[in-house]
Formats: structure tokens, C-alpha cells, sequence
């Protein structure tokens, strides 16, 4: 068979089988009860809420003001929030947050210098002596049942992290945020149910990330000083928090019941920004995979093992085959890019259609909704490309100015000064 | 303590070394990044340029390469023997029928050529007829009457012999003179008789000469048939006309048919010696083709554009293709290029006229 063709096979495989596993997904959480983690709400721990901000000005407030509405016992929670040395007058809206919300204990810290989002949450677990840590994102509001649902799975010893089900705060900001929802559904509601199932999620959402404080305290060392080739990692500590948690031997699941709603970009190049940061920390975990699966090949479960090797690798082999088929092969774009287009926009209308009737708030108006969606997953696989490219960015997170990245982008790497001029670009 | 300065030392070396390692390997790896990013986005720019080129420019062509392996060479020239063989079939044929026609009209004109003279044949037998039955009819009546007068004549005669009977018993007269009266007798009978004979001949004359008897029935049989020889002869040559013409018209069909297989470029590929060069041309680039007009190739697909031939000859015929850089299905036409550098012909697409980007 000729190169081509061999190489249009795979992607058309990869495709078929991403479609697959949806529609399995869906089946067993219709069906499979176990795929739906045990639940004690007699339990109740303490819990310390780790709030790291940078550059998120009043949307802090909100979020604390979120976390103070919680149902759970307000004597069992506190919240620690840590400004990373914001350029904004984020620290004075969490200064303001510990003045109104007095219903709760905030302690509220300041970084010295800006030392990314990973290390700023090691800063804040040191201060927490809870039993269960929950690290949120600065730019999320909290469903008041949200720390009870997710404390109340940690009635299994075996779990060792619980995430909660993400969406979208402004869905219907415009089309770039409808597309993120639609992104954000699929995998909070459905991607994620078969690694519930062996209690395997890859990756728990920092958004909402529940663990033991006694298992973070062991593994913070290796958040802290997460290096690539001698380069500090600030993004993706979700990610590896997850998989170390999962070598750790302990399991991780994530309650759907336990949500939370983040504002989402708006913007191309913010939009553009996230995706890579995303893709890039799944390109470093696949790394980490390829480094520790020898020895724990065989511990793990072999659906832990199939989530940490074939999605990457297969995305990330089929990206490379997509763009190297493009040239050579132009006319795998006209010929397979409409079928992959009616493919996603059928996948999406499901979506679209399950958002309306469960989760009403997560539905999106926009009438461009579906095509936008398809649009973005084929088009949007050249983001891993630079993600691939761009291993070595120091980016702190969602709320990195673009002047502030430029300015280290020039002391850093070439290859993220690059980044932002195409993020830039995307803009434009 | 030596051991302990040594383990300090070594480890030492071996972070150096780590470090030393990292830094080349990110050092790599940056390189490679940059290289490879902006070799990505470069391709992927270049590549979106070119798809909006090739998307709005109606100039350009595609070069096409005919083989005289190529199947559709091989069955223009497999159709061509075919055509050449039923021509030829067709000729003979043809010749045939017209020898044959030629033959039918000779010997039509032949027969024809007896027509008059049977004609005239008749028509003076006729007219002699006419003249002859008067002649007889009035001779007929005459002899009518003379043969009344020698039925007087007989009576008279029948009463002499009675003299001479009467002459014989008195004894006047011998009987051999007797015997000679009688006879002398019975020879102006029988010229009676004779005469009665031949007025019934005469009048058989008359009749024959003034009714159409079984004589000039015979002549009048015989023209029917040389006039129905005639007819048959004219369908026949009618029908060897029209068969003539059927095979004229299919003999010109198929001299057109080769004529115009010997000038489709799959022909021209296989039968001349020189190497040829075609271009596709989708119907939406029509309006940029003329004989003679420049042919440019670019490197890069549309950069740095040169001019490397022109346009020499358009087929109508229609062709269908893919489009080079869509691969969808396209309809058009060849033409033949002229081309003064044969590694044009394998590039991908040729643009006419004028350069794509005007470089």
C-alpha cells in the first residue's frame, strides 16, 4: 500500500476510533453504574481551598464569593489564596473578598516575585493542614454543593483525587466561547466516563482538583522542581499531579455531581494560548509516560495505560501524518476534511442536543455552533504541532498578558516568542 | 573523609555533566523548534496562498504526459487499425457495387438501345400492314369477283360437258378428244377452285394485315420484356446507388473519424517521432487560451514564474481530469505546448499568459 494511502488509513483509524470511544462512553455511562464514583456525604473532613490568582482582577472576588455560598460546614473549610505577584489589583480583591465573605476563614498571601501557578499552589499547600486539599482556578464559580460532592467520594481509601465537572460561565459570549462549552461538555460529561469506570481519569481538572493532603504533600516536591531539559514547568500541573497520583498507586475519579463554571476566553489568541498550554502538558505527560511505563506497565490498570499512551500518541502521530499528507496529498484536505467536518457536526448536534436537555445554562445559541465546533477540532489539530514545538514556554496560565509573555518571551525561548506571534496572529 | 571528597566530587561532575547535557539537548531542541515551526507555518501560509491562487486564477494548465505505453494512446491506435480495417472492408466494397452499377447501366443502356429499334420495327410493320391489308382487301374483292365470274364460267362448263357427253354418245367426237375436252374442263375447275383458295388465302391476309395477330403479339411480348429488363435493371441500379452512397457516407464517416483520431494528442503521442507536450485546461481557464499564447512556469507552484514555451495547437475534444491541487473532477481540453523546456512539462501546473503573482 503506498505511503499515502497507509498514512490516510491511520488517520481515518484514529478518527473512527475517537468516535468509537464516545459512543462506548455514552453507553456505559447509560448502563454502568460503577461508572459513577461512590459517595458517602456523612463524610466531612476539613478542607483547604487553594486559590492561586494571577492578573484575575475582580473575578476572584466572585469566586470566593462563590466558595462562601458552599453548603459544606463552614468551620471545615478554609480558603487560601495566593496572589502570584499579579500586575493587577487582583490581590486587593482578595483583600476585599477576606473583608466581606466573614461566613468563612480566608487567608490571603502574596508571592514576592511571579513563580507560575504549580509552585504558587505548593506555596499555598504548605500553609493547609486540612486532610483533603482542593485546588480551584482563580476565574471559577462554584456550585454550593461542590465541596460536598467532591469530599464525599474520598470515602474510598483507594482514591487519592476527585474532580468535578467543569463548564462554561460565559457560553454565549460569542462563537469562541460556544465552541469551548461544547469542548468543555464532551469531555467533563463523556470522555472522561470509561477512566472513571477503572477510576483512572488521567487528568483531574485544575479547575476543581480535590486530593489528599498527605498524598500532595508527598508528591509536591516533584510539582515544585518539574523540570523539562532544565526549564521550570508552570502549566500543565493538573495533568502531572494526576498521572503521579495514579503511580502513586491510588485511583482517580471524577463527580459530575461536584461543578463548577469558568470564564472561558473569548478571544482567538486566548483561546489559542489555552489550547496549546493544554496540549503541551499532555505532550510533557506523554513524555513522562514513555519515561516511567517500564515500571509500571504492569501495576496500572491496562485502561490507565491505554489512556496514558494511545490518545496522545495517536493524536499527536496523526497530526504530524495529517500535515505531512497535506502537501503531498492536498487532496486528502478536500476529500476527507468534508466527511471529518459532517463527522464532528453530527458528533456535536448530539452534544448539542444532550446540553439542552441536561444541562440547560451550557446551551449555546449561536446558529454557527456545530460548524464552528467541527471547524475547531480539524483545524485546531495544528496546535499540537506547536505545542510539540514549544516545550520549553514558561507560560504562567489563561490570564498571561500578551505584553507580559512577549517581555519573558524574550528572555526565555525563541520558540514561545513565536508562539505569541501566532496567537497573535490568530487575533488579528 | 578522602572517599566522601571523592563521592562530593563526583556527583558534582555528574550534575555538571547533566546540566551540561540538558542545555545542548535544549539547545537542539530550540533549534530544531524554531526551525521546524516557522518551517510549518511558512508551509502552511504558503500552502493557504497557494490554495487562494489556484481558487481565483484562471490561467493556469496542467501539463500532461502521453506515453506511448499510455492506455489511452494504446487505444486510440487499437480503435484506429479497427477504423482502418473497415474502411478498407468498406472501400472494396464500395468498388464492388460500383463495378456492378456500372455494369447494370451498360446493359440497361444496351437494352434501352433496342427499345427504338423495336419500336420503329413495329411501327413500320405496322404501317406496311396497313398499306398491304388495303392492297389485299381490294385485290380480296376483286378476286371475289372474278371468282364469281368463274363460277359463270364453271356452270357454262358444266353445261359444254354435257355437249361434249352428248357429242361423245353421237359419236361426234373420239373419246380421246373427248377425254381432252374434259380435262380442259376440269382445268378451268380447278383454277375455280384455286382462285376460291386463294381468296380464303387472301382474306387470311387481309386479316392478319388489318388485326393484331399472334406475330405482332410475339414483338409486343417481347418488348414487355425487354421494358420490364429495364425496370429490374433501373431498381437495381437504384438500389447499388443508394448501397454505393450508404458506403460513401460511412467510408467519409470514418475517414473523418480517422482524420480526426490522427489529430488527438493520444495519436500524435504515439505516431511521430519527437517528444510532444500537452496541457489540460479546465473549462474555467478557456477564455486564457489562444495559439500562441506564452506558457510560464514557477517555482514553488506560483513564484518566480519564467517563460518556457507557448501555446501550439487546441483539441475540442473533451477531457476529463482531477484538479492537480484540489483533486476534484474537472471537464476541459487539451493543447498542445510548445515548449523549450522539457522539464516543464512535469511540473505540476503551467500558467498562461502572464504570470500568477506577477513574478
Amino acid at each position: 500500500m503506498p505511503v499515502g494511502a497507509s498514512c490516510l488509513m491511520l488517520v481515518i483509524a484514529v478518527l473512527v476510533a475517537n468516535v468509537l470511544k464516545h459512543v462506548l462512553a455514552g453507553l456505559v455511562k447509560l448502563t454502568v453504574s460503577a461508572a459513577r464514583p461512590r459517595k458517602d456525604y456523612s463524610l466531612q473532613p476539613s478542607v483547604s481551598i487553594l486559590l492561586p490568582c494571577y492578573n484575575e482582577g475582580k473575578t476572584v472576588y466572585d469566586t470566593v464569593e462563590s466558595i462562601s455560598r458552599s453548603n459544606y460546614p463552614n468551620h471545615k473549610f478554609e480558603i487560601i489564596a495566593i496572589d502570584d505577584y499579579s500586575t493587577d489589583d487582583s490581590y486587593q480583591w482578595f483583600l476585599k473578598s477576606q473583608e466581606d465573605f466573614t461566613n468563612i476563614r480566608i487567608r490571603v498571601s502574596r508571592n514576592p516575585q511571579n513563580q507560575g501557578k504549580a509552585r504558587t499552589v505548593c506555596n499555598a499547600l504548605k500553609q493547609s493542614e486540612a486532610e483533603i486539599v482542593l485546588s480551584i482556578d482563580s476565574d471559577c464559580i462554584f456550585h454550593p454543593e461542590a465541596i460536598r460532592e467532591l469530599v464525599a467520594c474520598f470515602v474510598d481509601p483507594k482514591i487519592g483525587a476527585v474532580g468535578g465537572a467543569v463548564g462554561v460561565r460565559n457560553v454565549n459570549d460569542n462563537i469562541v466561547t460556544a465552541i469551548q462549552t461544547f469542548v468543555y461538555y464532551t469531555n467533563f460529561r463523556l470522555m472522561k466516563v470509561l477512566e472513571n469506570w477503572t477510576r483512572s481519569v488521567i487528568c483531574i481538572s485544575g479547575c476543581m482538583f480535590a486530593v489528599r493532603r498527605d498524598l500532595f504533600l508527598n508528591l509536591e516536591p516533584k510539582v515544585r522542581g518539574r523540570r523539562w531539559l532544565g526549564i521550570e514547568v508552570n502549566d500543565g500541573e493538573d495533568r502531572f499531579l494526576t498521572h503521579q497520583i495514579l503511580l502513586a498507586g491510588y485511583g482517580t475519579v471524577l463527580n459530575s455531581s461536584a461543578q463548577c463554571w469558568t470564564t472561558v476566553p473569548n478571544t482567538l489568541p486566548g483561546l489559542f494560548k489555552q489550547q496549546i498550554r493544554w496540549q503541551r502538558s499532555g505532550v510533557r505527560d506523554f513524555l513522562l509516560t514513555l519515561q516511567t511505563l517500564p515500571q509500571h506497565v504492569w501495576t496500572q490498570h491496562p485502561n490507565t495505560i491505554y489512556n496514558l499512551v494511545i490518545p496522545t500518541l495517536a493524536a499527536m502521530s496523526s497530526v504530524v501524518v495529517m500535515l505531512i499528507l497535506m502537501f503531498p496529498y492536498s487532496f486528502f484536505l478536500f476529500s476527507v476534511a468534508p466527511g471529518l467536518f459532517l463527522l464532528y457536526g453530527a458528533g456535536a448536534a448530539t452534544f448539542d442536543a444532550l446540553v439542552r436537555k441536561h444541562n440547560p445554562e451550557q446551551a449555546v445559541t449561536s446558529p454557527l455552533r456545530l460548524a464552528a465546533f467541527a471547524v475547531w477540532i480539524v483545524a485546531g489539530r495544528l496546535i499540537e504541532i506547536i505545542a510539540m514545538l514549544t516545550l520549553d514556554s514558561r507560560d504562567w496560565g489563561t490570564r498571561a498578558k500578551a505584553v507580559a509573555l512577549q517581555e519573558s518571551a524574550q528572555e526565555e525561548s525563541p520558540s514561545q516568542a513565536l508562539e505569541l506571534d501566532v496567537a497573535t496572529a490568530a487575533g488579528d | 573523609m578522602r572517599n566522601e571528597f571523592l563521592l562530593y566530587v563526583s556527583g558534582g561532575l555528574h550534575t555538571a555533566l547533566h546540566v551540561l547535557l540538558s542545555k545542548a539537548v535544549l539547545l537542539l531542541y530550540r533549534v530544531f523548534a524554531i526551525v521546524a515551526l516557522y518551517g510549518v507555518l511558512v508551509g502552511v501560509f504558503a500552502y493557504a496562498v497557494m490554495l487562494g491562487v489556484y481558487a481565483i486564477n484562471t490561467s493556469w494548465i496542467a501539463p500532461v504526459i502521453l506515453a506511448p505505453t499510455d492506455q489511452r494512446s494504446l487505444d486510440v491506435t487499437e480503435r484506429l487499425i479497427t477504423t482502418r480495417n473497415s474502411l478498407e472492408d468498406l472501400t472494396l466494397e464500395m468498388n464492388r457495387q460500383k463495378s456492378l452499377l456500372a455494369e447494370m447501366k451498360q446493359h440497361r443502356a444496351a437494352l434501352k438501345s433496342l427499345q427504338p429499334e423495336l419500336e420503329a420495327a413495329v411501327v413500320r410493320e405496322r404501317q406496311h400492314n396497313k398499306v398491304a391489308a388495303k392492297d389485299l382487301l381490294r385485290l380480296n374483292q376483286q378476286k371475289r369477283a372474278d371468282i364469281d365470274k368463274t363460277r359463270g364460267l364453271v356452270d357454262d362448263v358444266n353445261g359444254v360437258e354435257a355437249e361434249i357427253q352428248r357429242d361423245l354418245a353421237a359419236n361426234l367426237i373420239t373419246k380421246g378428244e373427248a377425254a381432252i375436252q374434259r380435262a380442259q374442263l376440269n382445268q378451268t375447275r380447278n383454277a375455280a377452285t384455286d382462285s376460291q383458295i386463294n381468296e380464303v388465302l387472301l382474306r387470311d391476309s387481309v386479316l392478319q394485315k388489318s388485326t393484331i395477330g399472334t406475330q405482332i403479339l410475339d414483338v409486343l411480348d417481347k418488348r414487355a420484356e425487354l421494358e420490364s429488363q429495364i425496370a429490374q435493371l433501373d431498381i437495381s441500379i437504384a438500389i447499388a446507388g443508394q448501397e454505393i452512397a450508404t458506403v460513401q457516407a460511412q467510408v467519409e464517416r470514418l475517414n473523418k473519424a480517422i482524420n480526426l483520431a490522427t489529430q488527438t494528442p493520444y495519436f500524435l503521442a504515439v505516431s511521430g517521432e519527437e517528444t510532444l507536450h500537452f496541457a489540460f485546461v479546465p473549462y474555467d481557464n478557456r477564455t486564457s487560451v489562444w495559439v500562441g499564447a506564452p506558457v510560464y512556469d514557477c517555482y514553488l507552484h506560483v513564484l518566480l514564474c519564467r517563460q518556457v514555451g507557448t501555446v501550439k495547437r487546441i483539441f475540442e475534444s473533451e477531457e476529463k481530469t482531477q484538479n492537480p491541487i484540489f483533486r476534484t473532477d474537472m471537464r476541459g481540453f487539451l493543447i498542445q505546448l510548445d515548449l523549450q523546456n522539457e522539464e516543464s512539462a512535469k511540473s505540476k501546473t503551467l500558467f498562461l499568459n502572464h504570470r500568477p503573482l506577477l513574478l
